[in-house]
C-alpha cells in the first residue's frame, strides 16, 4: 500500500516552486479569510472612529463647533463645512492614518468642524436659509474668536459647498483667506440622477414634505442606494476578496460602520434645499437670496479651489467646477482626481491624491 | 466541451441573459423599431465571454483552481459588476424611469399619508385619555426650549455687536 501511493506521488505532474509558493499563500488567505469572516460573525467589535483629540467650543441647539488643535506652523486656521444631514461627520476623522482631520492637523493647521448634528421633528422649521444666516455665521465667529486669528480659511464638502458659498457671500464682514470647494454642487444643471429624479414635472417636494414632515434616514438611505443599486455587491465582493488582511477588515468596519448611519432631514430644509436648489438652480444664477441679501458668487474675491471627483455621481464633475467660472480672482484652480464621492475625502486614495493637493495648495495661500 | 454538464449549464445561463437583455430592452421601449439610445449588450458581453472562458479553463484543467484563475474570476466579477452598474445607471436617467419613480413615490404619499395621520389621531387620543404626553406634545416642549435657544443666542450675538462697537470706539481723553 505504502509503495502504491508512493507510485502515485511520483506520478503527478512537476510543479514549478513559485506556484507552489503561491498555492500555499492562497491556502493560508483562505484560511484568514475564514477567521476572520467567524470574528465578524461570532464576535463582531464595534469600530473605533474619531480618534483625533478635539474640544467642543461652542453649541447651538443641535449644531456643534470642535477644534482640532495642530502645532499651529500655518497661520491661518480652517473652517470645515460638511453636508447638513444625510450621514454623520466622523468620515473625516475616521480613524488612525485614514483620516483628513489628522492629516491636516499633522501638516499645522487648526481644524474647527460644523457638526450640524442630527436634528429632530422639533426643528422641521429649519431652513436653508436658517443654517446659512444664523447657525453658520455664529460658528464661524466663535471658530475666529477661539482661533485668535485674523482671517480664515473655509473648506465646503458635498452640500456644505453650496451652504458656505451662500455664507460667506451675504456675509461679507467675514475675513475669509481661502475657500475650497469639495465636491459641493454648484452648478445644478448638471448634478445628475437626483436632479433628475428631483425635477419638479416628476417630484412634488411640497407634497412630500407635507405629508412626512422630516425626511426619515430611511427614505434618504434609499435614495442614496438607489444612486448605485450595485455598490452593496461590489463592496461585500470585495470585502471577501480581502478578507484575509486586517487591515483592510477593520477599514471596512469603520466605514460600514458610518456607511448605515443616515440622518434625516429637517422638512422645510429638504424643501428649500430641493426647490432652490435642485429645481430652480438659483445658486449659479444668482437669484438665491438669504434673509434679504442676494447670493452673489462674483463675491468670492479670495483665492478659489475647487476639487470634484471623477466618478462622484452624487456631485459629479461638471457641477462642481463652476464655481472657478464664476469666482471674481485670479488666483483659481480647478483639479479633477480619481475616486468617488466618498473615497475623494476618505481612504487610502484619498491620502495619496486629495489630502496633499489640499493641504499644499492651502498651505502656500496661509 | 458541450458534453460537460457544467459548460452546459453555464451556456444555458447564457443564453438566458440575452433573451432578458431583449426583454429588458422591448420594456424600455428600445426594442427593434425604436431609436437605440443605449446597447446594454455591448457592455456585458464581452465580460460574459471572458467567464465563460475562465470557466472552461477550470472545467478542462478538471483539479482545484489555481490562484491565477482565482484573480482571473475576481476580475470577471468586477467588470460584470461594473458593466450592470453603466447599464442601470443609463437606464435610471432616463426620463421613463424618473416618470415611474415619480408616480411610485405619490401613490407611497397617497397610502401613506392618511394612515400616519390616522395613526397620529389615535395614539393622541389613547395618551390624552391616559393623561400621558404625547409625541406631538413633547414635539410642542422640544420646539419651544429650541426657539428660547435662539432667542438667548440672538441677544448674545447683539450684547457682542455692541461690545465690539464699544471697544473700537476710541477712548475720550478725560477732563482734568
Amino acid at each position: 500500500m505504502k509503495d502504491e501511493l508512493f507510485t502515485m506521488m511520483g506520478e503527478l505532474p512537476a510543479m514549478s516552486p513559485e506556484l507552489m509558493a503561491r498555492m500555499k499563500e492562497e491556502a493560508n488567505r483562505n484560511l484568514l479569510r475564514m477567521k476572520h469572516f467567524s470574528e465578524m460573525v461570532m464576535n463582531p467589535r464595534e469600530p473605533k472612529v474619531g480618534p483625533t483629540p478635539r474640544q467642543e467650543i461652542y453649541r447651538t441647539n443641535k449644531s456643534r463647533l470642535w477644534r482640532y488643535e495642530s502645532r499651529r506652523t500655518i497661520r491661518t486656521p480652517l473652517l470645515f463645512v460638511p453636508n447638513l444631514g444625510i450621514s454623520r461627520p466622523y468620515i473625516f476623522d475616521l480613524m488612525p492614518k485614514g483620516s483628513f482631520v489628522e492629516h491636516m492637523t499633522q501638516q499645522g493647521f487648526d481644524f474647527y468642524l460644523v457638526d450640524w448634528g442630527v436634528f429632530g421633528e422639533e426643528d422641521n422649521g429649519l431652513t436653508v436659509e436658517d443654517a446659512v444666516t444664523k447657525i453658520l455665521p455664529r460658528l464661524a465667529r466663535k471658530a475666529l474668536e477661539s482661533s485668535g486669528a485674523s482671517e480664515m480659511s473655509v473648506l465646503g464638502y458635498c452640500m456644505g459647498a453650496p451652504l458656505s458659498a451662500s455664507f460667506v457671500t451675504t456675509h461679507p464682514e467675514f475675513p475669509l483667506k481661502n475657500y475650497i470647494n469639495m465636491a459641493g454642487p454648484i452648478d445644478f444643471a448638471h448634478v445628475g440622477l437626483f436632479g433628475k429624479w428631483l425635477a419638479p414635472e416628476v417630484f412634488d417636494v411640497d407634497k412630500y414634505v407635507d405629508t412626512l414632515g422630516s425626511i426619515p434616514a430611511e427614505m434618504v438611505k434609499m435614495g442614496f442606494k438607489l444612486l448605485k443599486p450595485t455598490m452593496d455587491v461590489s463592496t461585500n465582493l470585495n470585502l471577501w476578496w480581502n478578507l484575509w488582511n486586517p487591515e483592510y477588515v477593520s477599514g471596512f468596519n469603520a466605514l460600514n460602520k458610518w456607511a448605515n448611519e443616515y440622518l434625516p432631514f429637517p422638512g422645510e430644509f429638504f424643501r428649500q434645499w430641493v426647490r432652490d436648489f435642485y429645481q430652480q438652480n438659483k445658486l449659479i444664477k444668482g437669484e438665491l437670496v438669504m434673509d434679504g441679501r442676494r447670493v452673489n458668487l462674483r463675491e468670492i474675491r479670495c483665492p478659489v479651489l475647487a476639487v470634484g471627483a471623477k466618478e462622484d455621481n452624487i456631485a459629479p464633475p461638471a457641477c462642481v467646477k463652476p464655481l472657478v467660472d464664476v469666482v471674481s480672482t485670479r488666483d483659481k484652480e480647478y483639479v479633477e482626481l480619481p475616486g468617488g464621492h466618498i473615497s475623494l475625502i476618505a481612504g487610502r486614495g484619498a491620502s495619496v491624491h486629495c489630502w496633499p493637493k489640499v493641504s499644499s495648495w492651502l498651505a502656500a495661500r496661509s | 466541451m458541450a458534453d460537460n454538464p457544467n459548460q452546459q449549464l453555464l451556456d444555458m445561463w447564457k443564453r438566458q441573459v440575452e433573451e432578458g437583455t431583449q426583454t429588458w430592452l422591448r420594456m424600455m421601449g428600445q426594442g427593434p423599431g425604436a431609436a437605440p439610445t443605449m446597447d446594454p449588450q455591448s457592455f456585458w458581453r464581452p465580460f460574459m465571454d471572458q467567464g465563460m472562458a475562465a470557466w472552461s479553463k477550470v472545467m478542462t484543467q478538471g483539479a482545484a483552481p489555481s490562484p491565477d484563475l482565482m484573480a482571473q474570476w475576481k476580475q470577471f466579477l468586477d467588470q460584470w459588476i461594473a458593466a450592470w452598474s453603466r447599464v442601470l445607471e443609463q437606464a435610471m436617467g432616463t426620463d421613463t424611469f424618473a416618470k415611474l419613480m415619480g408616480k411610485q413615490v405619490e401613490g407611497f404619499l397617497n397610502v401613506s399619508g392618511p394612515a400616519k395621520k390616522a395613526a397620529e389621531q389615535q395614539v393622541e387620543a389613547s395618551l390624552s385619555g391616559l393623561g400621558i404626553p404625547s409625541r406631538s406634545q413633547v414635539t410642542a416642549l422640544a420646539r419651544h426650549i429650541a426657539q428660547v435657544e435662539e432667542k438667548i443666542d440672538g441677544l448674545e450675538d447683539k450684547l457682542d455687536r455692541v461690545l465690539r462697537r464699544l471697544n473700537d470706539t476710541p477712548a475720550r481723553p478725560e477732563r482734568a
